[in-house]
């Protein structure tokens, strides 16, 4: 056995509750600890994922109780890989923040620290599990850590942006609770497998009342238009890596329980292409938005919102091309958009109000993350031949495949929308003269290293996609094939 | 080896018989007008007293190479153009090289020259010589159009490009392209006004203002070639209107006919014509003489 | 490994090492910019020939590159200019700012659009296409002059191209299954009207807006004049070409194939004279040279277009002729504008006036080009307009051709004034410290002249390469033999015979030459340009006697109703108005969290509401 599923939220956990003891130790070991963990989850996430690209998914059941009346984690290779790459996102914003603010005290990094292991082990506790009540926590777990993240400047400003949050999560836990007590009203059962063993039994009108608030809870979480006022005052005030994380993780995560609602327990026919519905709008809104900021973070906030309203496109499309889209738009957004957040939040590290236009010039002194951020804006448009063009050419493939023109035509033009906001930050970067008097910030060695680290990822994928295309292939056919997965979880009768 | 040394031979004779056509017409033109004007005038012969007096100056100053160069570039559209045009239907004397081009290059090739020229003049730095060849090149923008669309619509009704095909369709029929093209051959002629510059086109020249405009610092065999070049340009270009619409001619006697009464047009309205401006000039062309273009091409596609 | 694979190896690393030698030596990495260039084009021109493939999987597409007969002749202008103009960037951009990121660029142009020309698959067509787009667009910005409004005009305008293109790829790939050109074209004739339809023009709204057509244009004068010249030069006499290369292809292999074929081209072709007619007009009216040879590139181009979409024989090699020359002229017509930056710091007319007796090379290459440029005889772009004509009127286009007409005789006024402007005129004393451009400038562009020379009279030297790409797209060669000598002719048989012509200008020139110089130039002495007739006055060495300002107002009063409207002017309204509509969107996210709230409330009342249609 290489390791197993239930590994992946225990070590975090309890790390999360180490980390003040040991802080009393060493205080460095607050930030240490964390990297020493996530380093080990990510050896074992890989080396699982390998596992079960031969050898199908895992089942872990807790406790003894098997299902449907226990609950399980399942590491396929639809939720291994996104296990995977947030736990890889998460080591990496934890390198970047290792000493993102050296001048922080003792006690707020402990808190950061603390609540970015939560965070990560909220998400993945959310890919991996199998219980629908099980989910719940996890999504409660994570949402508590973003609000305190979100606040984790203690500014003004940031508290009411994790206030906005807190006050659309509760609303989320709300519905959430909802959905899950229809269902378990109606079925009996919390397990997911067993619940889309059994969907057909439901009374329709319910089933379909279930899954929208489902949608609705998660979407809020997912950042779906128009559930999304928290995310922008969230990314803005949040420190930058912890914008990554959201971006990288916690949307990523909330992503994945919309599509294992949609794909595996519901089989409501119209689900597919209410997802295409919602995901152009908030793709269309969210980038049309972005074009008309004057804050770089707020900018990439809204961005990442009409990322994630592609890939909800993407799923949307239903077919296994299209899942493989989505899952690639994901892995590049993950990787693309982390690089942008990490980089950009240097390129107005010291200013107060993050204005856009307090970028011009800024390549003269931060060459190299300047050529990063501009590597990530060009990538993250989907221009060849970096890691962005080749998801965007399996969204349009996928599209095209089903008939989609019209989306197809819309995407692309919204396409054109986010080209130009990202060319003109670009442009301001280097071509523009530096006005303002605010002092540049070096970026700090480890930072750097992740930023080129992610670099390098974005230019590997562009160049060779075959790196990753093998696993995202295997992937989406495991989210298709949803009586594997039933029968997986079902049959592990003692 | 002999036929070009014919060739050449007869280029020379061409070009004699061009010079001394050219110049008479000059004369001529300048003697008509006095005597319109009520004056006595120089005698027919007065552009000949000119050149010569020209030829035999000395040149003390130029402007440099493009200067010095201008009047050659000049002399080389007027040749070639006499080269193109067939001067007499049957007659070895005359040999030229139509076979070699057809009406399309006979366009170009007489562009040649006045971009040579207003080289020239512009490198004099004499800001009246550029003014009047600006002036002159956004007038032949003008006269072009007509004079294309009179060209197109032969063509078309014709389906050949070359000189010698419309003569031959001319000789043909029986009927002169002036009668079965008349058209075509309104909207030539009101081109050909533009394409002398005599009055009311004359702002390029400006003989008052601007000193004779692209000439103003040219003088004694400068203004010899350039003059010599005028004159052989005049009787080609007669010549080939003649040859396109008035069915060529046999001998030089019917030419030169046909060429001055041809020549009398242009000449006699310049006489009751003011001065037009540059832009005038141009929507000038564009509107009466264009529309009968475009009437001749109508024709063309119709017939 | 196959030579086409080096080839692109040898560009992309040599892109990354010449950016980065930068850091070391100056000198280093002019040389290794140059190998980057000139080793690829030797290895190209030496070793790859037709019917070689190489292929590369990624990401389970599989990319075939090989090169064809038609795919070479635009090679060879994409190589050959890019080589000229690579050695002339090495003087030109001596001591500038951001050298390595110039180079670099340059070097993916160039393998971008090698990539294009020897793509086989559309994946990697579409792929180098985008790379030329961005890597043209860095340049482009490289002067960081207005560059928000320029290049973004040029990347949106370019995405919008190529995104059509990516669109009509997928659709294609969704109906054949397949990548491959050859498929598409095979599969055509039996797709539905619709999409016969739909996917040339998506195709052609990517190649048109590389090609500046007429609506699509309005990106080109300002990028075309804002890059450093020593790019546009290839920028606007390669770059362009990949348009015309791709319209090309989509004309002869789909859209002729089709009944409706017909009013594609005549539509394309009143576009591409259009585009000519306006480009002149707007070439004519600019003080400065680099946006006066933008608007003429454009017209230029719109020649080309009309060539091509005539689609007759003698159209496609009129176009592709034109193509040829238009990339040697323009090429050194820009040079040109960049030695003069250079040596003097401006390329305003209203500035700069008589460099001919200071910079006399760059003169004659300045003279050839625009002789080629107006398409007067002997130089070779006569040869190309008088092909293009008589397509024209063989072919019925009787209007068509009086546009292309009044367009290319209106360019002598620009043609006149871009050597009045710089080279003639008075002589002033601002300027008399100005030199001749360096070697290494001045031999690429006299190289070209030379070239251009050469081709007015034997235009069968690139004949025969467009002839037998003809034949390779599907053309019946009906002209053959012809190729090899140095006449050109129509269908009707009408014919230039360009040898004798040739040797008949020299001799008359030659002659008036020798004549006027006899007992002549020697004596005589030369005199300033202030040393003139005016009005039997001498000049004050003081007086202004230079004339540059509203150099061409009387035509340009003439034609003033038509220029009127400027389709530019539209495009921004266009912008303006969506950035107004984007404001109103972004004011939903009001910053409220009460409202936010209300939207849950709403987006689920309102999903619960159509659950029914929904579900």
């Amino acid at each position: 056995m290489v390791g197993t599923p239930v590994l992946f939220i225990a070590i975090p956990l309890l790390a999360a509750f180490l980390i003040p003891l040991l802080g009393m130790i060493w205080k460095e070991l607050v930030r240490i600890v964390p990297g020493l963990v996530l380093t080990y989850l990510l050896i074992l996430a890989v080396n699982l994922l390998v596992h079960v690209l031969a050898h199908g998914p895992v089942v872990e059941v807790i406790a003894g109780w098997v299902p449907p009346i226990g609950i399980n984690l399942v590491f396929s290779v639809f939720s291994g890989f996104l296990v995977t790459l947030m736990i890889f996102l998460g080591l990496l914003v934890w390198a970047y923040s290792y000493r993102f603010k050296r001048n922080v005290d003792y006690e707020p990094a402990l808190k950061y620290f603390l609540m970015l292991m939560m965070l990560i082990t909220g998400s993945v506790g959310i890919v991996l599990t199998g219980d629908i009540f099980n989910m719940f926590v996890f999504i409660e777990i994570t949402s508590i850590s973003g609000y305190g993240l979100t606040a984790f400047y203690k500014g003004r400003d940031s508290a009411e942006a994790s206030f906005k949050y807190v006050l659309l999560g509760s609303v989320a836990s709300t519905f959430l609770l909802l959905a899950i007590m229809i269902i378990y009203s109606q079925l009996g059962t919390l397990n997911m497998a067993d619940i889309a063993n059994k969907i057909h039994l439901m009374n329709p009108t319910l089933k379909i009342v279930s899954y929208i608030f489902f949608v609705t809870a998660l979407g809020i979480e997912a950042e779906i238009f128009p559930l999304n006022g928290w995310a922008p005052d969230a990314y803005a005030e949040a420190p930058g890596p912890v914008g990554a994380a959201f971006a990288g993780i916690v949307v990523k995560a909330s992503v994945y329980a919309i599509i294992r609602y949609t794909f595996t327990i519901f089989d409501l026919s119209g689900a597919f292409n209410f997802l295409i519905i919602i995901g152009m709008i908030t793709l269309i809104v969210a980038e049309t938005a972005a074009i008309r900021q004057e804050k770089l973070k707020r900018m990439l906030a809204y961005s990442s919102i009409g990322q994630m309203g592609l890939v909800l496109v993407a799923f949307g499309f239903g077919t296994e091309e299209g899942v493989f889209a989505a899952l690639f738009l994901m892995l590049n957004h993950a990787i693309i958009k982390s690089l942008l957040f990490f980089s950009g939040s240097y390129l107005v590290y010291n200013s107060k109000c993050k204005y856009i236009k307090e970028v011009n010039g800024m390549s003269k002194f931060l060459p190299v993350t300047s050529l990063l951020f501009a590597l990530g804006a060009f990538a993250i448009v989907g221009l060849p031949p970096f890691a962005g063009f080749w998801s965007k050419l399996s969204v349009m493939t996928a599209a095209a495949d089903s008939n989609m023109i019209l989306i197809m035509v819309l995407v692309l033009m919204v396409s054109v929308v986010e080209l130009v906001y990202y060319l003109r930050v670009v442009n301001r970067i280097y071509f523009f003269k530096k006005e303002t008097a605010i002092e540049p910030k070096k970026p700090t060695f480890n930072a750097l290293v992740v930023m080129i680290v992610l670099g390098v990822i974005i230019l590997a994928i562009g160049f060779y996609p075959d790196v990753v295309t093998g696993v995202l292939h295997k992937a989406s056919a495991s989210l298709m094939d949803k009586s594997q997965y039933i029968h997986h979880v079902l049959s592990l009768r003692q | 080896m002999e036929k070009v040394l014919l060739d050449i031979l007869g280029a020379i004779v061409t070009f004699l018989v061009a010079f001394v056509v050219g110049m008479t017409y000059g004369g001529l033109n300048r003697k008509i007008t006095a005597r319109v004007q009520n004056r006595k005038g120089p005698p027919w012969y007065q552009n000949f007293i000119d050149a010569y007096k020209l030829s035999s100056k000395k040149s003390a100053i130029h402007h440099g190479v493009m200067h010095h160069l201008g009047p050659a570039f000049l002399m080389v559209t007027s040749v070639m153009t006499l080269l193109i045009v067939p001067v007499l239907s049957h007659n070895n004397w005359f040999p030229n090289l139509n076979f070699q081009g057809d009406l399309i290059f006979l366009l170009y090739i007489m562009t040649f020259g006045p971009l040579g020229m207003a080289l020239g003049a512009g490198q004099t730095g004499n800001p009246n010589s550029a003014i009047g060849v600006t002036r002159g090149l956004s007038m032949m923008v003008g006269f072009e159009i007509p004079w294309v669309l009179a060209l197109v619509a032969l063509m078309i009704q014709y389906h050949t490009t070359s000189i010698t095909g419309l003569m031959a369709v001319q000789a043909h029929s029986g009927t002169w392209l002036m009668f079965s093209s008349p058209f075509a051959f309104i909207a030539a002629v009101m081109a050909l006004f533009g394409m002398f510059r005599y009055s009311p086109f004359d702002i390029v020249g400006a003989p008052t203002e601007l000193a004779s405009g692209p000439i103003a610092e040219t003088g004694g065999k400068y203004l010899f070639v350039m003059m010599s070049s005028g004159s052989v340009f005049t009787f080609a270009k007669l010549t080939l209107y003649v040859d396109l619409f008035l069915g060529g001619a046999d001998n030089l006697f019917i030419l030169i006919i046909k060429t001055f009464a041809l020549y009398l047009i242009p000449l006699l309205y310049s006489l009751v014509s003011p001065r037009y401006r540059t832009e005038q000039a141009i929507r000038w062309f564009w509107g009466w003489p264009s529309f009968f273009g475009l009437l001749a091409i109508l024709q063309a596609i119709i017939f | 490994m196959e030579m086409i694979h080096i080839i692109f190896l040898i560009f992309l690393g040599g892109a990354v090492l010449t950016y980065f030698s930068g850091k070391i030596s100056k000198v280093l990495q002019d040389i290794f910019f140059l190998a980057s260039v000139l080793v690829p084009a030797y290895l190209f021109f030496a070793y790859v020939g037709a019917g070689r493939e190489a292929t590369l999987s990624l990401g389970g597409i599989t990319l075939i590159w090989g090169v064809n007969h038609f795919s070479w002749l635009f090679s060879l202008i994409v190589l050959g200019l890019g080589s000229m103009a690579a050695i002339y960037a090495i003087g030109y951009m001596k001591g500038k700012k951001r050298k390595g990121y110039f180079y670099f660029n340059f070097i993916l142009s160039i393998m971008a659009m090698m990539g294009i020309l020897l793509s086989i698959d559309l994946i990697s067509f579409f792929i180098f296409w985008e790379i030329m787009t961005w890597s043209s667009y860095l340049v482009t910005i490289y002067n960081g002059h207005d560059i928000q409004r320029i290049g973004i005009k040029y990347f949106v305008f370019s995405a919008i191209g190529a995104y059509a293109m990516l669109m009509a790829i997928v659709i294609v790939h969704h109906l054949t299954g397949s990548f491959l050109m050859s498929s598409m074209i095979n599969f055509y004739p039996n797709m539905s009207l619709s999409m016969q339809i739909w996917i040339p023009v998506m195709f052609l709204l990517a190649f048109g807006v590389k090609a500046a057509m007429m609506p699509l244009h309005v990106w080109a004068p300002d990028a075309y004049s804002n890059a450093p010249m020593a790019y546009t030069s290839i920028f606007s006499g390669a770059l362009s070409k990949m348009g015309i290369y791709g319209m090309v292809i989509v004309l002869v292999t789909m859209i002729n194939q089709i009944p409706q074929g017909f009013w594609f081209r005549e539509v394309i072709a009143w576009l591409g004279g259009i585009t000519a007619a306006i480009g002149t007009l707007w070439a004519i009216k600019q003080d400065d040279a680099k946006k006066l040879l933008a608007y003429s590139s454009v017209a230029q181009l719109g020649y080309i277009i009309t060539g091509i979409a005539i689609g007759t024989e003698l159209g496609m090699l009129a176009g592709l002729f034109l193509a040829v020359m238009h990339a040697l002229f323009k090429g050194t017509l820009f040079m040109v504008t960049g030695a003069i930056e250079k040596q003097t710091g401006t390329t305003n007319f209203n500035e700069v006036t008589g460099l001919i007796r200071k910079m006399p090379w760059t003169f004659i290459a300045a003279l050839l080009s625009i002789i080629a440029l107006a398409g007067i005889p002997p130089l070779g772009g006569f040869v190309g307009k008088w092909m293009l004509y008589e397509s024209l009127i063989t072919s019925n286009h009787y209007l068509l051709v009086i546009v292309i007409f009044f367009s290319s005789t209106a360019a002598f006024l620009y043609c006149y004034k871009f050597l009045f402007g710089f080279f003639l005129g008075q002589e002033e004393k601002e300027w008399a410290h100005v030199k001749e451009a360096p070697a290494v400038m001045v031999v690429p562009m006299l190289i070209m002249a030379v070239m251009m020379f050469v081709l007015g009279t034997f235009p069968g030297i690139i004949l025969k390469p467009i002839n037998s790409g003809l034949m390779d797209l599907g053309f019946v060669d009906s002209f053959k033999h012809l190729w090899e000598s140095s006449v050109i002719l129509n269908v009707w048989g009408n014919h230039v015979v360009l040898q004798p012509i040739l040797y008949w200008i020299i001799g008359i020139f030659v002659f008036f030459m020798i004549f006027l110089t006899w007992k002549g130039f020697k004596t005589t002495r030369y005199v300033s340009t202030k040393d003139i007739s005016s009005s039997g006055e001498v000049p004050a060495d003081d007086e202004n006697l230079t004339f540059s300002v509203g150099f061409m107002q009387p035509f340009m009063r003439a034609v003033a109703p038509a220029m009127r409207r400027q389709i530019d002017k539209y495009y921004n309204g266009i912008a303006d108005g969506l950035e107004s509509l984007f404001e109103f969107i972004r004011r939903i996210y009001t910053g409220n969290g009460q409202t936010y709230t209300i939207y849950v409330i709403v987006f689920v009342v309102i999903v619960l509401l159509f659950k029914n249609i929904l579900f």
